[in-house]
């Protein structure tokens, strides 16, 4: 409880900048978006008149903005962003802070098992990413109802929308402290949270520009692509289903590879 | 020079990723980019379309059949990807010293401090160039056998330049957070975040002409793909503004590291 107490107190000031920034960019983005979704429509009704391919391969598909929902699709994809590398960064430096800051031999020597010290910091981060979490709920209603002059939307795909983030969190988490356990020092984090977060972003933004799935199934950004979620109101289930998994591997891998791992130290 | 000769063997497994990551990339991208070369169904689509309908969109306008098309829209994300490897090394390169507490060692070497960053900047405006020029040579290696034309070159050769510019601009806001930052633990992360602002400010400005303003913003938005494929030259203004950027980095760094606080 105290390693719980302690490493949650050390969230706090990032969970804070993630939060606000997080709230900016939905307002920013949104606001940005509908001051000009009268000419984005007049485009798309244009665009509705060619064929298929032609939008493909123009990567004008998906662009709807005539709802209000439509318009948080595309907020939502960079909310996603930051969401991603705020819980890889937390993943990566999970455990990985001790060893590079030369506390680990102090916080191995008290008197609780390995298992017990990760599941205490993975619960701390774990809350920590649900703050930010709510705070992505409360100011994504907050700016849709503010922009949207009380007309109605589809509150089912917005709020399932809101959902998948959890999963998507949990799966930049996880695979964090996967990574950070199997290497065997790890320097500095940023560099390792951005090359999984946007590197992903990068693979499937890129990919769904040109039709057929290939590589792109293993980013979450696939599995939980906003304007797929809006559209159906409904999951992509077998590719949420490969996070969800990946995630059920990465954590009991990680107490595996946590109890038994060695640890460098200053002496 | 041996400063320069370390940090080069210190950072060739870095360098080595990225170049990985940028062959991966190329793989992935030009093995999608076979379903599209000369599809006919697509061309005859594309053939019954009035021109001026098709200059109307130029902004998205580039064909997907051709490579220089292709290449068009890859522009920007391999440019992401320069960027984020540029602005990591120039960040890093200077705060690791007081990560690792290796800092005391290398101000004791008999060099200026100016030295140092001279020596630690070229190191990593190497890593650059080499990534930029792999990345040069994995196009050009990928496209070889769809027989581009000599426009196709030219418009590679640009875009190359183009984003090396923009790399050099990020590397050198690295290095100067790097050095002007009072936590070095927060320069990274502060490195990062502007790369993200910038990019997410570049996605607004392409949405509509209203917020074409913003373009000054990014440097992601410098150099138009579309115009250096249409028009073939890269806009001077812009290149001006970019080397007033990295100049003014580049001075702000060697003031502020001189006068650094050491953290022990």
């Amino acid at each position: 409880m105290n390693i719980y107490k302690h490493e949650f107190k050390s969230y706090l000031k990032s969970v804070g900048i993630w939060s606000v920034s997080i709230f900016l960019i939905i307002l920013i983005y949104l606001s940005a978006i509908s001051s000009i979704s009268a000419d984005i429509q007049t485009l798309n009704e244009v665009l509705a008149s060619f064929p298929e391919e032609f939008l493909i391969a123009f990567g004008m598909t998906d662009m709807d903005f005539s709802s209000i929902l439509g318009m948080y699709g595309l907020a939502f994809l960079f909310c996603q962003i930051c969401l991603a590398i705020q819980a890889s960064n937390y993943g990566f430096s999970l455990v990985s802070i001790e060893e590079r800051e030369l506390t680990a031999d102090f916080l191995l020597a008290k008197p609780i098992g390995r298992g017990k010290i990760l599941t205490a910091k993975l619960l701390a981060a774990i809350a920590s990413l649900t703050i930010t979490n709510l705070v992505v709920w409360v100011s994504s209603f907050l700016v849709i109802n503010m922009l949207n002059d009380g007309q109605p939307y589809e509150t089912k795909s917005l709020i399932l929308l809101l959902l998948s983030i959890v999963v998507f969190q949990m799966f930049f988490l996880a695979v964090g402290v996967l990574i950070s356990l199997l290497m065997k020092r790890v320097r500095s984090v940023t560099p390792l949270s951005m090359a999984l977060a946007f590197g992903m972003y990068v693979i499937s933004a890129f990919g769904s520009m040109l039709g057929e799935d290939t590589i792109e199934v293993i980013s979450p950004f696939k599995h939980f692509e906003p304007n797929f979620i809006i559209k159906n109101a409904a999951y992509d289930m077998p590719l949420a289903l490969i996070s969800v998994i990946t995630i059920l591997v990465a954590i009991p891998a990680s107490y595996l590879l946590y109890s038994k791992r060695n640890i460098h130290t200053a002496v | 020079m041996r400063i320069y000769l370390w940090e080069l063997k210190a950072n060739y497994k870095s360098l080595l990723i990225y170049c990985g990551i940028s062959l991966f990339f190329m793989t992935v991208g030009f093995a999608k980019f076979s379903a599209y070369a000369e599809n006919p169904e697509l061309l005859a689509i594309l053939d019954s379309m009035p021109s001026a309908m098709l200059d109307a969109f130029s902004m998205n306008a580039f064909n997907l059949t051709t490579v220089t098309g292709f290449f068009g829209v890859m522009y920007v994300f391999i440019g992401l990807i320069l960027s984020i490897a540029a602005v990591i090394w120039g960040s890093d390169i200077i705060s690791k010293e007081e990560r690792d507490k290796t800092i005391e060692f290398s101000l004791t070497l008999p060099i200026k401090r100016s030295t140092l960053i001279t020596a630690k900047t070229a190191a990593v405006l190497t890593n650059c160039i080499v990534l930029a020029l792999v990345t040069w040579g994995l196009v050009l290696v990928n496209t070889a056998r769809y027989n581009p034309d000599a426009e196709f070159y030219s418009f590679v050769f640009l875009g190359m330049v183009s984003l090396f510019i923009t790399q050099c601009i990020f590397l050198a806001v690295g290095v100067f957070l790097g050095s002007a930052m009072k936590k070095h633990k927060n320069s990274g992360s502060v490195a990062v975040s502007l790369l993200l602002g910038t990019y997410f400010i570049s996605v607004i400005a392409g949405l509509n002409e209203d917020f074409e303003f913003l373009k000054y913003y990014t440097p992601f938005k410098y150099f138009d793909p579309a115009a250096l494929l249409h028009e073939s030259k890269i806009d001077l203004p812009f290149v001006w503004l970019s080397l007033g950027i990295i100049a003014v980095s580049m001075v702000g760094a060697y003031l502020t590291y001189s006068k650094r606080d050491l953290y022990i």
